[in-house]
């Protein structure tokens, strides 16, 4: 049996918005999930037995808020699949399969530093429901970082949503600062790193946190089919830490949160 | 109430929607979900001599009404199985029938397995995946009539549980390859596999799938498993398992009616785990509305 229970549920959209260039905000009713989902994990989005056609298969999204009985998701339009989803309607019905996977873990951290790339903010916006951190009292920074300024998630819609300041970081200088968010990567008196974006980006993350000696988080992606671990399709080459002995682990259900060094990058 | 009972291979299936080999893991990764034991019965993974970490990453990628997969056959291996998720299947299926998907590369390494397993309690039979290679012969099993052949005649004198061969839709004459398997000794087949196919990621200009090459399932291949099973069950005396894009009762019957006893829903538990029950419930439904009280009246029941 699983640590946690996954719940299966028809769930109406409530609402929908374009919050920057082709990324939308879906909100969800979602009881039960939203009642469990922690930082990290994630839902199965699709559309069953009734409705599938493009997208087939279900699609793993973050969970990147937790509003009463409803979570929120961020999406951006890559492919049929992600357009199906960012054009839906409220009133419209999603079958959900959730929460799943590893959360990010605090462990005895005082000062966490969250990098986000892209729609790799989605888990850093759900840090307010993360218990351990507010028990804690750990001092968190949020760096943010997008291709150009139309990208950007609104700034005020993150204060608002994380109580943070996040400190933005776009490629061609729009907005905030210019560059990669990994240039602004100052791990002076940082104790954990937790990171999530696109695999360039979480590559330059770990080797920059592996080189400090700073404890690190990734959480990752792959091309996922059932999301709780049978159809194998998820995997990422890893490492056992204990032996070194390297092998696949499943994103979905070993993941899709990663500590740095286990991951064979 | 509508008798959805199955009598094959000896024993009594409770109704005849099983869970396809490699989309339901061991069983119980599906037992927080849905009732397991309420269905007729779930392949296992597949189970080789040793445990096999499986292909390299992309694995999966979505197709058109469906999927394509190169798992690899990434499993705990014979020692592992017995083990680790034999004594599950044992404890907790009291009424739905295990059958152990098996795979090999040699004759012997199909023997090995079926041979190790053999004397354990928690499961019905062996499905024998003929669809890889043969190291011996370079081509598949289950596409080589001399190399199919032999295979079955030695797994028989191994065993003398069911024996389903899962076979290849991959052939010129699925009814051939069938027929071998009766003469063989085998109790009964699979019908089909999946596809060959391949997707190309054409700004990367590179495979998708990390094996090149993977197996088609899903909706997309359900016209073709339907005429394979018609094939083979109008070729052959032995009960036919109809597998290949079954999404709900609908779909099962045109299986049913096309000669299967039996069927397995694979890849739409990905999409719905509540696929499976749901596919109960409309059998149901649908045998009511057609005055039909016992649904084993309607295998064959094909008017052409």
């Amino acid at each position: 049996m699983r640590a946690q229970q996954i719940f299966r549920a028809w769930s109406p959209v409530r609402a929908r918005q374009q919050v920057a260039e082709d990324t939308y905000w879906l909100e969800l009713e979602a009881a039960e999930i939203a009642a469990a989902a922690a930082p990290g994990q994630f839902v199965m989005v699709g559309f069953g037995m009734r409705g599938w056609g493009v997208p087939f298969l279900p699609r793993p999204n973050s969970v990147a808020a937790v509003l009463g009985e409803r979570i929120g998701l961020l999406i951006r339009v890559f492919g049929g699949g992600s357009r199906r989803l960012a054009g839906l309607r409220p009133e419209d019905e999603v079958l959900l399969l959730g929460p799943l996977g590893t959360r990010f873990q605090l462990g005895g951290a005082k000062a966490v530093l969250c990098v986000a790339g892209g729609v790799g903010l989605a888990p850093f916006l759900l840090l307010p429901r993360w218990e351990p951190l507010k028990r804690s009292g750990a001092e968190v920074r949020l760096l943010y970082g997008e291709r150009g300024a139309a990208a950007v998630f609104d700034p005020d819609k993150i204060r608002e949503l994380t109580g943070l300041d996040p400190e933005i970081w776009t490629e061609d200088g729009s907005l905030g600062r210019q560059g990669r968010v990994t240039a602004g990567l100052d791990l002076k008196g940082v104790d954990l790193v937790l990171a999530c974006g696109p695999p360039p980006m979480l590559k330059a993350v770990r080797a920059l946190a592996l080189e400090a000696g700073v404890p690190c988080q990734l959480a990752v992606e792959e091309h996922m089919a059932c999301g709780v671990g049978t159809c194998i399709g998820c995997a990422i080459e890893t490492v056992d830490p204990e032996t070194g002995e390297a092998g696949y682990s499943l994103v979905c259900s070993d993941g899709p949160v990663f500590a740095a060094e286990r991951l064979r990058w | 109430m509508v008798d959805l009972s199955m009598d094959v291979f000896g024993v009594e299936f409770q109704n005849p929607v099983m869970l396809a080999s490699g989309t339901c893991g061991y069983g119980e990764e599906y037992a927080d979900l849905i009732a397991v034991d309420e269905l007729g019965g779930i392949v296992t993974k597949a189970v080789t001599p040793e445990a096999r970490a499986g292909n390299p990453p992309v694995r999966i990628t979505e197709t058109p009404g469906g999927m394509i997969n190169a798992i690899g056959l990434a499993n705990v291996g014979l020692e592992g199985f017995k083990r680790e998720k034999l004594p599950w299947l044992r404890d907790n299926l009291r009424r739905a029938h295990v059958l152990v998907n098996v795979a090999g590369w040699s004759v012997d390494d199909f023997v090995k397995v079926v041979a190790g397993l053999d004397e354990q309690d928690g499961f019905l039979g062996y499905e024998i995946n003929v669809s890889c290679p043969n190291v011996e012969g370079g081509t598949m099993f289950g596409t080589d009539e001399l190399a199919l052949a032999q295979l079955v005649g030695a797994l028989r004198a191994a065993t003398q549980r069911p024996l389903v061969i899962k076979l290849t839709p991959n052939v010129a004459d699925i009814g051939l390859f069938a027929q071998i398997c009766e003469d063989n000794g085998a109790d009964g087949l699979s019908a089909i596999n999946t596809f060959p196919g391949m997707v190309i990621d054409v700004e990367a200009r590179r495979p998708v799938i990390g094996n090149v090459t993977g197996g088609i399932s899903g909706p997309a291949i359900r016209p073709m498993g339907v005429y394979a099973t018609w094939k083979v069950a109008s070729r052959v005396e032995l009960p036919v398992i109809g597998i290949g894009g079954i999404c709900n009762a609908r779909d099962t019957l045109e299986y049913i009616l096309a000669g299967a006893a039996l069927v397995q829903i694979g890849t739409a538990m990905f999409v719905d785990p509540y696929t499976a029950p749901e596919t109960i419930e409309g059998l149901r439904e649908i045998c009511a509305r057609q005055g039909v009280d016992k649904l084993a009246h309607l295998v064959g029941a094909l008017e052409a």
